[in-house]
């Protein structure tokens, strides 16, 4: 999750890096509408549920394929050097992770989760061999793969399960996911099996575990670094690669596990994460071949790539997350608690400017916070398309004439310099508006991500809501997240919407696709009428990877179905598929 | 050795005000210590959580007390871990140590190795095409600072030809020797560049000078080849500002490493300090601080005495009071 507008020449390294904390936290959101393929119902093979925001149009893309020929044969062997954005967490436990998508896109080589989305748009038991639900979903039995142990030698059983997701139930962030679980517990009856019991009816909660919340590590390793703080940043997982080495802000190495339990992979015999911040200075590292494969959303260096080929190119837009201002509207005082006041602002704004202007016209504007790809997309949410700075003082003049007075606002953005250049255009656009003054806090990264938790702010920068199932939003928008300013929560802007909490938890415990759909565009009208946030743009991702390299691609779930990108968070895929010329 | 002595004292009165002020800023940081527990324990700390962390850095302490405590833990290398990713302070610094020092004195050699040569024929063919030449690139590279040069020879060698690699990853010279020089070539050509056109000018001009004394004149005219004449008579006594601007420019070198390092990427003594800023790991920049603060110091301290062994003149004028 996190941040600003339309991704640019400083804006997605950096900034990413400290502002997507939570996004970790699950891969959020709705299951998918592709724009060109459609798919049957995404009910999840090897369960007997429909669970997952599936539906008739429901669908994961897997980006356009790569470049590379992917019908040849992979060869084993091999070293990747992946430059990622940003060297966002360790601890590396994931109860504590403070997880950017460069940091799930490491951790997830060494730890694997339970469950991961399939193509049909729902979910699929990964490292767990079935996730089973009782008649009214209130209950939920995951069962382990038979087998599989961890690096250490641990075996992965039900207690292990028992172990981790107790651990994020405690877990400061991984909590609010796990708000609605009441009990876990070992099954008497098969110690293959973890047992967990929701306080409601929870249909979508297999959503909740394919990302952070359901990463699993070693019990071994976690009670070892309970006391041992050092061994905090050695994970110890079941995944494709076993821990090697961290030097924070260096290198992440880490080796293959010729053991993986989801054979043939991985085909290649080491992977380097190194991080480049800035998009730029990962390009060239790219383009110098110190580094074989780097991410990123900066538009410049996508749109370069496209009309040069210089690169091999997977652009992943499955499921992606939307940047947009993010506002607290429910601030004592405050005029944003004025629906009035809130869609002024986005009536002054030029979005699509932004996105021509810096952006180099790459990203779709966003009018909601589904991208197309996702349930519950709208062309059209009723949120205001395109500027109308008279309509914007018309709302102003309006509010002025019922609380007269100085009206104000404080604008938090970060100390990156697009950023800022953003709050700058959106300054001068409010205070055309009849905003009389539009201050812009300039915040550091380490301290950004702490003062959205805590809700001490008026209107911020951000990044979020990708994803699979609507339910993988529920902790950022439910009254339930938004305690008052000053306790930590992720529903930053502590939006607390009757109507829109009586969705999300229809949409819990719901398994009928169509009212899902149905559920998930309403919600979206929602946000575009309320004008809760000011949308802006929806994100691409794009792998770039040089000759010899033959880029990322799904692969074949264990229990059937097919596994898309962006599991954990939009814009991930999984480097076990990926491998090299020898 | 009064001399040496009474630097020795200032130099350990400097120590102590360094360190002292160093290790007593945790104090006064925004936020106070509220924030320094936040950042190591995570959003949500409890009280005791809290206490411990204020006990564990000292922060409860009167100022003295911490600052003996911070000192016997900085001279025994018990420097805690970071916040964020629990590492080992020193192992971090000592990580860094050698790449920045590897940066410093390759950047301060070649600027010199470079600038003395160029600065003695310039001095000695004064007004030759030679000198014209000289006198002008270093004009011209004196106006490029790190952050132009540093791009371009990114963008010469590494992106463009793919002769060096980017970003610099740090190889022992002991473990690969051209992989060692090859990660430190561009970043110490972009330290050198400026400080060599620096040296050269300033050598030049007190070449110059020394060149018309009378002893060159009546050397010269003893049959002095001009090797001799120039590097054994001339060169000496002209190093005097040499030595200074060398000495004066090592914090700037520092500062120079600082940006250079986050250039290309290299992981040394600037780049954990600016990153450590940026994540507020404050121990670590404390430490990190007092480090180049000492290494600044003491080698001032050593250019001090140096001083009194190239030019007797010193020495005895400051024995003289």
């Amino acid at each position: 999750m996190g941040h600003l507008n339309a991704p640019s020449r400083r804006t997605p390294g950096r900034l990413l890096a400290a502002l997507v904390i939570s996004a970790g936290l699950i891969g959020a959101a709705c299951g998918g509408d592709d724009e060109g393929s459609k798919t049957t119902e995404g009910s999840s093979p090897g369960s007997e549920t429909t669970a997952g925001g599936s539906d008739s149009t429901a669908v994961a893309t897997t980006a356009p394929p790569p470049t590379s020929a992917a019908e040849e044969v992979p060869v084993a062997g091999g070293n990747l050097i992946f430059a990622i954005e940003a060297d966002t967490s360790s601890p590396w436990r994931p109860s504590e992770m403070v997880c950017a998508i460069a940091c799930h896109q490491v951790i997830r080589n060494i730890f694997d989760t339970l469950t991961l989305p399939n193509d049909s748009g729902g979910w699929s038991p990964y490292l767990a061999s079935a996730v089973t639900p009782n008649e009214d979903f209130t209950v939920w039995s995951i069962t382990a793969r038979e087998g599989v142990t961890f690096h250490d030698g641990t075996p992965f059983d039900g207690a292990a399960i028992v172990d981790n997701l107790t651990r994020a139930k405690a877990g400061i962030l991984t909590g609010n996911i796990f708000r609605a679980i009441d009990s876990i517990a070992i099954d008497p009856a098969d110690p293959m099996t973890a047992v967990v019991t929701a306080k409601t009816s929870w249909a979508a909660f297999p959503f909740a575990i394919m990302g952070q919340a359901g990463y699993q590590a070693s019990p071994t390793w976690l009670a070892a670094s309970d006391t041992d703080n050092s061994l905090k940043s050695k994970p110890v997982g079941t995944g494709p690669f076993v821990y090697a080495d961290y030097k924070p802000n260096e290198v992440f190495k880490m080796t293959k596990n010729a053991g993986y339990w989801n054979a043939p992979y991985p085909y290649l015999d080491s992977i380097e994460f190194r991080p480049i911040a800035d998009g730029l200075n990962r390009r060239d590292a790219l383009k110098s071949g110190t580094v074989d494969m780097i991410h990123t959303t900066n538009s410049e260096t996508i749109v370069a790539n496209r009309e040069s080929g210089e690169f091999l190119s997977t652009e992943i837009a499955n499921n992606a997350e939307t940047s947009y201002t993010l506002l607290h509207v429910s601030q004592e005082g405050s005029p944003l608690t004025d629906v009035r006041v809130r869609c002024a602002l986005a009536y002054a704004s030029d979005q699509q400017l932004l996105i021509d202007t810096i952006g180099a016209g790459l990203n779709q504007i966003a009018f909601g916070p589904f991208s197309p790809t996702m349930v519950g997309y709208l062309d059209s949410t009723g949120y205001p398309e395109a500027q109308d700075m008279a309509k914007a003082q018309e709302l102003i003049a309006a509010y002025k004439a019922e609380n007269p007075g100085p009206l104000s606002l404080s604008l938090a953005t970060t100390q990156d310099q697009t950023n800022l250049t953003v709050a700058q255009q959106q300054q001068e656009w409010w205070t055309q508006a009849g905003i009389d003054e539009v201050t812009i806090d300039q915040i550091d990264q380490a301290n950004y991500i702490v003062t959205a938790l805590l809700g001490n702010f008026q209107v911020f920068q951000w990044r979020n809501h990708g994803g699979f199932d609507l339910d993988m939003q529920y902790h950022w928008w439910h009254s339930d997240a938004a305690p008052p300013v000053g306790d930590l929560a992720l529903n930053f802007g502590r939006i607390r919407d009757p109507q829109l909490d009586a969705l999300l938890e229809e949409n819990r415990a719901s398994t009928d696709p169509a009212r899902k759909k149905a559920i998930a565009e309403e919600v979206n009208r929602l946000f575009g009428t309320q004008c809760y946030n000011l949308w802006g743009s929806h994100t691409i991702w794009d792998i770039l990877y040089k000759e010899g390299v033959h880029g990322p691609v799904t692969f074949e779930l264990p229990e059937g179905g097919n596994a898309i990108f962006g599991a954990g968070i939009a814009g991930t895929f999984y480097p076990m598929t990926v491998w090299v010329d020898q | 050795m009064r001399y040496v002595l009474r630097k020795l004292a200032q130099t350990i009165f400097v120590v102590v005000v360094v360190t002292f002020l160093t290790s007593i800023a945790l104090r006064f940081l925004p936020g106070g210590t509220d924030v320094i527990v936040a950042l190591k324990t995570g959003p949500g700390a409890t009280k005791e959580q809290a206490e411990a962390v204020i006990k564990e850095l000292g922060l409860d302490k009167p100022l003295i007390e911490q600052y003996f405590s911070w000192m016997g833990n900085f001279l025994t290398g018990n420097w805690g871990q970071t916040f964020q990713t629990n590492q080992s302070i020193a192992a971090e610094v000592k990580r860094g140590l050698p790449v920045s020092t590897y940066l410093m004195v390759y950047g301060q050699f070649l600027a010199l190795a470079l600038a003395v040569p160029t600065a003695v024929w310039s001095a000695y063919r004064q007004n030759s095409r030679f000198d014209r030449a000289a006198t002008t690139s270093a004009f011209a590279m004196l106006s490029m600072p790190n952050f132009i040069v540093a791009p371009i020879l990114i963008l010469l060698f590494s992106v463009n030809t793919k002769f060096i690699p980017y970003p610099s990853t740090y190889t022992s010279i002991w473990d690969n020797p051209m992989d060692h020089f090859k990660a430190f070539f561009l970043p110490t050509l972009t330290i050198a560049i400026p400080l060599y056109a620096g040296y050269m000018r300033v050598l030049r001009s007190d070449m110059i000078s020394t060149l018309q004394n009378d002893f060159i004149t009546t050397a010269r005219a003893k049959g002095v080849g001009t090797g001799q004449l120039l590097f054994k008579h001339a060169l000496r006594p002209s190093l005097f500002s040499l030595v200074t601007s060398a000495a004066v420019n090592i914090g700037a070198l520092m500062g120079g490493v600082v940006i250079v390092e986050q250039f290309f990427l290299l992981n040394g003594m600037g780049r954990l300090t600016v990153e450590s800023i940026f994540r507020r790991e404050y121990p670590t920049v404390q430490y990190a601080v007092v480090i180049l603060a000492l290494i600044y110091i003491f080698i001032n301290f050593f250019v001090d005495l140096a001083y009194a062994w190239i030019d007797p003149r010193v020495r005895a004028h400051r024995a003289l009071g």
